[in-house]
């Protein structure tokens, strides 16, 4: 579809913590760190995305495209500030290429920052309130293991997944990490199964190692013309498939049925753009909060049929050396989840493989890559399909 | 025990908090399309009519998702757990958020047929579930 529009350039900070910046001051250093790499100057940039900052916190700065082109010194002619939770950064890219396709813009910047509060600085209660509804949900006790931890309990229901499968997924990201001298976990050694079953409970049926990591992070993206980016790098990457779905923000709603997420919709659609089948696909990305999550999607997305995707990861295929790399960088699980950029990480690990920038845990193949972010508690959805050449 | 986190009583919910103090578990109806939905709306989500009335509902459900939380999230229900938050089907349609009550934790199963109580907090009468009898 897109092969007119690429990928030129993505940045990445380093997972951790960053107490020296304010949510708002993130997205400037994002970008300022970003441009001290790329060979890009101020005439080159006439677009610009971001997303809300400080959501996870609970001060939620909606101008953040106003004071981050200011602070650049831009004025762009197409830009704004796009919220989606975790689909946000996906969505950008699409509405970046839609706008340079028409003319609105050359080049667009799609930023993403995100900073959680620290442990027990009432984090907990706040993102519970932006997930749940406040008259019908929030007065029993909901909070994000907890909502997450209903959809997995569907899923081991209906399909059979057990405790062993769903830790096998954590077993797996750590095992990327180990490979990723930037993920937050790299140095922390091996899991296994039997690690995350005797670590705490949280929610049935999540361990704290079914969880990811809360740490702070973020990164841009650059989506220009194709004849461009490939002026900016020898290997842009292109967008051959993408699917869209907004479903509504909270699980009642959703309900009874939480397992068959928009994904099943999203992922037909990419793959009927792309002209390309599950079997085409060299590695995925899989947005993984929790365990259950990358299972969920494996099915939602026909790449293991109803009932398998436990059996799938735990005979290693998403490993490194396996026959469907996922979450290479180490995943939400294990990369770090990088508070409301998060969906920006799982986004640029995919990006980063197909243009063959992704280091030390670079995929040998890595034509192309499977993309899919969600917003929320599986509410809103997006996939892209990435590939190396066109 | 804490109250924990309470609704806001507003003209539009009222209705609906009026009917759980009467032990009633009240959903909007559609009158154009006979649609069951919760519980705020001024307009049917199935054919956008809006010619909607409250119906009184069996409380009959069933369990289509469950967890236990063992760790408290936030101070104001730290007092709770554990606790099961669960979702229910009714039967006469709507799915909804509710703890399940009256058991073991460990009891509370996807697929468990349950039934409506109500769990007075403060001001509120919230809708509550336990195992069929």
């Amino acid at each position: 579809m897109a092969h007119d529009v690429a990928i030129a350039a993505a940045y990445e900070l380093k997972p951790g913590r960053y107490p020296e910046f304010s949510a708002e001051d993130m997205y400037r250093e994002v970008v300022t760190r970003a441009l001290r790499e790329w060979p890009v100057k101020p005439k080159d940039i006439d677009g610009l995305l971001t997303a809300p900052s400080g959501m996870v916190a609970g001060k939620i700065d909606a101008l953040s495209h106003e004071k981050l082109a200011g602070k650049l010194g831009l004025q762009p002619r197409f830009a704004n500030t796009m919220s989606a939770g975790g689909a946000t950064f996906a969505m950008m890219v699409l509405r970046a290429i839609a706008a340079v396709r028409d003319g609105q813009a050359e080049g667009v910047l799609c930023v993403g920052s995100g900073k959680f509060l620290k442990q027990g600085a009432g984090g907990g209660e706040i993102v519970a309130r932006l997930s749940s509804e406040p008259d019908f949900e929030l007065p029993y006790g909901p909070c994000i293991p907890a909502l997450y931890a209903l959809i997995a309990s569907q899923f081991m229901a209906e399909r059979g997944a057990t405790p062993e499968d769903l830790a096998r997924v954590a077993v797996s990201a750590r095992r990327w990490a180990l490979r990723n001298p930037r993920a937050l976990m790299h140095e922390r050694g091996e899991i296994t199964i039997q690690d995350v079953l005797s670590s705490r409970v949280i929610a049935s049926p999540f361990h704290y190692l079914d969880c990811s990591v809360p740490t702070d992070g973020g990164g841009v993206l650059l989506v220009t013309s194709a004849a461009r980016a490939r002026e900016l790098t020898p290997h842009p990457a292109y967008i051959l498939g993408y699917g869209e779905m907004h479903r509504p923000a909270s699980l009642s709603e959703t309900g009874p049925r939480l397992i068959e997420s928009g994904a099943t919709q999203t992922g037909p659609a990419a793959f009927k753009r792309a002209g390309l089948t599950q079997r085409d696909i060299d590695l995925v990305q899989l947005y993984d909060a929790f365990s259950a999550t990358p299972l969920i999607l494996l099915e939602n997305l026909g790449f293991c049929a109803p009932g398998t995707a436990g059996r799938f990861v735990q005979s290693g295929a998403t490993d490194p050396g396996g026959s469907l790399p996922m979450n290479t960088g180490g995943g939400l699980l294990s990369f770090g989840h990088t508070g409301e950029a998060s969906g920006m990480s799982v986004l640029l690990e995919g990006v980063r493989q197909v243009m063959g920038q992704a280091g030390p845990n670079q995929v040998e193949k890595a034509s192309t890559a499977l993309v899919h972010v969600y917003g929320g508690m599986m509410y809103e959805h997006a996939t892209l399909i990435l590939g190396r050449s066109p | 025990m804490s109250n924990g986190p309470l609704p806001t009583l507003t003209p539009l919910n009222q209705i609906y908090w009026e009917g759980t103090a009467k032990r009633e578990l009240r959903v909007r109806h559609c009158r154009a399309c006979d649609a069951r939905f919760r519980f705020v709306r001024s307009m049917c989500p199935v054919c956008w009519s809006e010619d909607l009335d409250w119906q009184v509902v069996s409380g009959r459900g069933k369990v289509v998702a469950c967890t236990i939380v063992t760790s408290a999230p936030y101070e104001s229900v730290a007092d709770r757990v554990p606790y099961v938050l669960a979702l229910i089907h009714v039967a006469e349609g709507p799915t909804m958020m509710a703890n399940v009550v009256e058991c073991a934790p460990e009891a509370v199963h996807v697929g468990m047929a349950v039934d409506l109580t109500f769990e007075v907090r403060g001001e509120f009468t919230l809708p509550q579930f336990r195992p069929a009898k």
